[in-house]
């Protein structure tokens, strides 16, 4: 689905401030997967899903989504980017219509979608991202910060991508928030079988929705594996200014003082089912 | 997109051009420019010519970088250069149609074409070698004499740091906006002129709101911090002439003397 073949990009280059974000990368995505994407601040993430998108051109490399070569004649960006639908950092700034609906229906109406149709989608999306119908006619300035980034978010899904990427989509949300908006978009990418990209902060929200996890390190790709796989390594991912999900670290902390306790526990969902197990509880749903 | 425009033209260094105070440099550039006008033939250009090659091999910017200052006056020199050689009167030495090059003429064209280039080189390299902030810090002690006679020298210097410093900042946030509407589709690149002007409104409009927004954080900011203008204000680098400055000064006015010279020696050549 997403290919890269020893893929650099160099900010600046030949200035004197040059910058190096990503060396040489190689990596294969596949159709409907579920990446969690982590690395220390300044690591390159979001140099490498702005890739993704055309929006960089890589410095040196190739990069293959859906088959189309980025950067060769035939492919049309403006197309590619309504199948990778690309949620920036802090993505409040791009609003700019006059009221709410309007915004989250820019995206669509550039793909040129019949008009009934782009209301339907932008009262779904809406929805979804949890912004009541009454704010739908405000002026998105009027909103608070957190609305506001529900209102982006809900016009890169209102495109409903093939392939979605989310840049730390929910820092500075609360917590309640956090969560809808997260199980959401795990319940678009399992209904519509879309592939998503999600660049975190948060090794517990990486841990509970990711299929595979990728870590960047400096430019570079440190790991691409499977959940349970990478967390396994939290020697290395501390060294490199990572963390273990925090369950994990008490679960491995309680199994090294003799408490009866399996390995790779990575939601607080696990250690919950593990720990009634070991005391005889009946399971009691959460949540 | 916007990636290619550095940090105003800056370029950062450690060589002795670099570490001269910027008063010392304003004031050799103007002189610089001064002394241009005063060349009377080309010996006196070949000196000016190894002068500024030294100064840019003393200063280590590669000279790619000044040769780019001069990229964007290259029309205007060109069109300067071609009006001086078509329409000065004087002995013709060859003549076409309606066109006719005199003499004259291809004396004026060449100064011309020197004097422009030179004098950018030389703005070039003072940019280039010395950072906006210690610039405007320059001038601002250049100007203090005039607030005698009303010239706010501190807020003038002020207002253009700031200005400065909103440069790159408002670049990097236009390019942040291009690309979240880009990513939702937006098409600068096609369509008639409406179109187009139509297409910049999800930039402009973000763009203006940031712009506004940050400039009131700003000043929110130095209120915070008890800004009250340059009245009794005591600076945290306090600018001083050094040894460096007056052997800078004593090259140059070497310079001046060898131009005279080569004036006096070889004469005028129009
Ligand atoms: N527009 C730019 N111009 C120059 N250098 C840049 C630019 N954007 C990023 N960089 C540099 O590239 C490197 C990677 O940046 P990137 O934004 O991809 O990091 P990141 O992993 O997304 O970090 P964060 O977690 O803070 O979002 C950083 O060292 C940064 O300094
Ligand atoms: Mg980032």
């Amino acid at each position: 689905m997403i290919k890269l073949e020893d893929v650099s990009y160099v900010y600046m280059q030949g200035g004197p401030f040059e910058k190096t974000a990503l060396d040489h990368i190689s990596l294969e995505i596949h159709k409907g997967e579920f990446i969690g994407l982590i690395g220390h601040t300044g690591s390159g993430k979001s140099t490498l899903i702005q890739m993704l998108n055309g929006l960089l051109k890589p410095t040196s490399g190739t990069i293959t989504v859906n088959g189309k070569v980025l950067g060769e004649k035939s492919t049309n960006l403006q197309q590619l980017r309504f199948e990778v639908g690309l949620v920036m950092q802090y993505p409040e700034y791009q609003l700019f219509e006059e009221t709410v609906a309007k915004d989250i229906a820019y995206g669509p109406s550039n793909m040129g979608l019949p008009k009934e149709e782009i209301a339907e989608r932008v009262a779904y999306v809406a929805n979804m991202v949890g912004l009541s119908p009454e704010l739908l006619e405000k002026s998105p300035f009027d909103l608070s910060g957190g609305q506001k980034r529900r209102v982006a978010i809900a016009g890169v899904l209102a495109m409903e991508p093939k392939v979605l990427i989310l840049d730390e989509p929910t820092a500075g949300l609360d917590p309640a928030g956090r969560d809808e908006i997260l199980c959401k978009i795990k319940d678009m990418h399992e209904r519509m079988d879309m592939t998503v990209i999600l660049v975190s902060h948060s090794m517990e929200d990486v841990a509970k929705l990711a299929d595979r996890i990728l870590v960047m390190n400096h430019g570079k790709v440190e790991m691409l594996d499977k959940t349970a796989a990478v967390f396994r390594q939290g020697k290395r991912l501390t060294e490199i200014g990572l963390n273990i999900p925090q369950i994990t670290q008490v679960m491995d902390g309680l199994r090294e003082n003799g408490v009866n306790l399996g390995e790779g526990i990575y939601t607080v969902e696990d250690a919950y089912r593990q720990l009634c197990d070991l005391m005889n509880l009946k399971e009691q749903p959460i949540c | 997109m916007l990636k290619d425009i550095t940090l105003g033209q800056y370029f950062p260094g450690s060589s002795v051009i670099h570490r001269l105070d910027p008063r010392t440099k304003i004031l050799l550039v103007l002189c610089y420019i001064v002394l241009t006008f005063l060349i009377e033939n080309f010996i006196g250009y070949l000196l000016l010519a190894a002068f500024t090659v030294g100064c840019i091999l003393v200063s280590k910017v590669p000279p790619k970088f000044v040769l780019k200052g001069l990229k964007p006056i290259l029309v205007f020199v060109v069109i300067t250069g071609l009006f001086n050689l078509f329409l000065t009167r004087g002995d013709v030495v060859f003549s076409w149609w309606i066109f006719s090059i005199t003499r004259q003429g291809i004396y004026f064209a060449a100064f011309m074409v020197l004097r422009l280039v030179f004098l950018m080189v030389g703005t070039s390299l003072l940019t280039l070698t010395t950072s906006p902030i210690a610039l405007t810090d320059g001038m601002e002690r250049l100007l203090r004499p005039l607030r005698k006679v009303g010239v706010p020298a501190h807020e003038l210097a002020m207002m253009m740091s700031i200005a400065l410093r909103f440069i790159p900042i408002l670049m990097e946030e236009t390019d942040k906006i291009m690309k979240a509407q880009s990513a939702r589709g937006a098409d600068f690149e096609s369509g008639n002129i409406l179109r187009r002007a139509k297409a910049m409104v999800p930039i402009l409009v973000p763009l203006f709101i940031s712009a506004f927004r940050r400039a009131d954080e700003l000043a929110t900011a130095m209120e915070c911090r008890c800004y009250r203008g340059g009245e009794n204000r005591t600076r945290f680098k306090e600018l001083l002439y050094g040894k460096k400055d007056l052997g800078a000064g004593i090259s140059f006015l070497a310079l001046v003397a060898l131009v005279f010279a080569a004036n006096f020696l070889f004469g005028k050549v129009i």
